[in-house]
């Protein structure tokens, strides 16, 4: 199986090399590592490398805006493309065929230029400001450079996957079930909590962790969307690898964002194989 | 939707007045559409932009100036190059390692295949900046940073799960009646995997690729951290020009560099589409 060699060439191996040196086994010959600032070498596994990440406020910081945006943008786009999903499947009139095509766009558009499309909108002095000055409102402030600006952008780009993703188990709930429970006098809210969502959990929570882990390791966002000080993970990986020479600092971040995920990916890897072993 | 038959909350008596219902609907709807589309009008608008001077609700010059300077400029004529040498490479190289695998998820039934299929979920579900800063690491020890091949390398990895999984669901989908029925006409087993299998499961293949190349073509966070400073595709030139250069110089390039993507989705939408339900997963 060649893509399992590749798989363990560039994912496993980097990986436990990654954990080995964040527990403190400095490979000499690698001139990255061993040239790295601020080492912490050991012979036996050490949690030190870790230790100094978690006292460190400039950590703490980082994390507390990671987690915040994290999960704010994670609820934010569910609840809008559940929304849209919803209406997607059950809205009539000519707008749906429009929301349907609207909501694939941003898949079309590279991260990048989308975060640039979204500072040119929204930044200082953008055309947002404009027009709303235009129309007598003073007192924008510009939601980039700010922590409102990652989440802004997060949302903007997640929304194609997420809406795909539970229009496709929205498309497994039949029609009949939904009239019947009309018949039977349940509301729309009723219809929703009790009928769909149940048929919906699985694409639900795929949709939750890749969302959750897409955000919480995301880097061209924050970097052109975020505040400078503090940085999402992913940012401040990239700052410590770089520009600080700590590589070993990135990796233990690395390693821990790993974990985060694991536990959060685990989740996911259980509902997909739920789901096909129940279309199969 | 429906007339509620339990009592609705308080706040949202108004909600059962047809009309207002529609109108809240139409005004989440622009809303809706207006974050879409608004930060891309945006840049378009920019890109034909000459002079734009704060509080004009469109430019006050258009004008195609800076659309000669990027065509003119080097540094973009290389980092053009770049990007047009590793996207193909690495998707004519993640077919060459994926398809057989894709074709034996969908054909054979082998041991350990719960194993791998979780193994490949599972690289999907890494962080991506952490598994990059991994590699990257790891690359140091190799000398493949700053490398032609480790830009490559670092982008198969995006690529497997697109490449095994389309196909493998394309492969899936072709009736295995018809194989047999060439094999019962006297057709080799390879004759019959090219004349029957490979042309019906064209499309799921085709979509694979497109989305391989565009994947690749987009990268910018593996490839600034593999490959920087000798390998810079133009999405890297991106992270240039946002910061140190006029805005409509970022909004030309970011058209240049949008439209191959838009071209050959919308192409290949109705593929896509399919695709991405059958398959169930994130691509790009």
């Amino acid at each position: 199986m060649p893509p399992l060699a590749v798989l363990t060439l560039l994912v496993l191996l980097p990986a436990f090399d990654a954990l080995r040196f964040s527990l403190g086994w400095v490979p000499e010959d690698n001139v990255s590592y061993a040239s790295g600032l601020n080492l912490i070498r050991s012979s036996q596994p050490t949690l030190a490398v870790f230790g100094r990440l978690f006292s460190s406020a400039s950590f703490g910081r980082d994390l507390g805006l990671t987690l915040f945006v994290t999960l704010t943008s994670v609820a934010l786009l569910t609840v809008v493309s559940y929304a849209l999903a919803v209406y997607a499947r059950f809205g009539r009139g000519r707008w749906v065929g429009a929301v349907r095509t609207l909501y694939l766009l941003p898949m079309f558009i590279p991260g990048i230029i989308a975060a640039y499309a979204i500072t040119t909108f929204y930044g200082d002095h953008g055309l947002l400001q404009a027009m709303l000055e235009r129309v007598g409102v003073q007192g924008y402030h510009s939601p980039i450079r700010q922590s409102w600006g990652i989440v802004l952008g997060s949302v903007w780009t997640g929304i194609p996957f997420a809406v795909l993703m539970l229009s496709s188990g929205l498309d497994g709930v039949a029609e009949e079930q939904i009239e019947a429970a009309r018949d039977a006098g349940a509301s729309f809210w009723v219809i929703l909590w009790r009928i769909v969502l149940p048929l919906n959990l699985v694409p639900l929570l795929i949709v939750l962790t890749f969302s959750f882990i897409g955000v919480f390791g995301s880097f061209t966002i924050p970097y052109l969307l975020g505040p400078a000080a503090p940085n999402m993970l992913g940012v401040s990986m990239q700052l410590n690898f770089g520009a600080f020479r700590q590589p070993q600092v990135a990796v233990a971040m690395a390693v821990f964002s790993f974990l985060v995920c694991a536990l959060v990916g685990y989740l996911y890897v259980v509902a997909t194989l739920r789901q096909n072993g129940r279309r199969v | 939707m429906s007339v509620p038959a339990i009592p609705a909350p308080r706040a949202a008596w108004f909600l059962q007045v047809a009309g207002l219902r529609r109108a809240l609907g139409a005004i989440l709807l622009l809303a809706f559409s207006a974050f879409l589309l608004m930060p891309l009008w945006t840049l378009l608008l920019w890109a034909v932009t000459e002079r734009w001077l704060y509080p004009g609700v469109v430019p006050q010059q258009f004008g195609l100036k800076w659309w000669s300077w990027v065509f003119s400029n080097a540094d973009i004529g290389k980092a053009a190059f770049w990007s047009l040498t590793t996207a193909p490479t690495v998707t004519l190289l993640s077919a060459l390692v994926c398809l057989p695998a894709a074709y034996a998820f969908a054909r054979f039934d082998f041991p350990l295949k719960r194993f791998f299929y979780v193994a490949l979920l599972a690289s999907n579900a890494f962080p991506k900046l952490g598994l990059y800063i991994a590699i990257a690491a790891f690359f140091f020890r190799l000398g493949l940073i700053g490398t032609f091949w480790g830009v490559v390398l670092v982008q198969l990895v995006n690529a497997l799960v697109v490449m095994i999984w389309i196909p493998s669901a394309a492969f899936a989908a072709v009736p295995k009646e018809l194989e047999e029925a060439a094999r019962d006409a006297g057709a080799s087993p390879l004759r019959v995997f090219f004349s029957v299998t490979l042309p019906i499961s064209m499309p799921g293949i085709i979509v694979a690729l497109i989305l391989t190349f565009l994947g690749s073509l987009d990268e910018s966070q593996a490839t600034l951290l593999i490959g920087t400073p000798q390998i810079t595709t133009l999405p890297i030139q991106m992270y240039t020009l946002v910061s140190s250069y006029p805005e409509p110089v970022g909004a030309v390039f970011s058209v240049l560099l949008a439209t191959p993507s838009v071209v050959l989705l919308l192409l290949a939408r109705r593929y896509l589409l399919a695709g991405y339900l059958a398959a169930g997963f994130k691509g790009g």
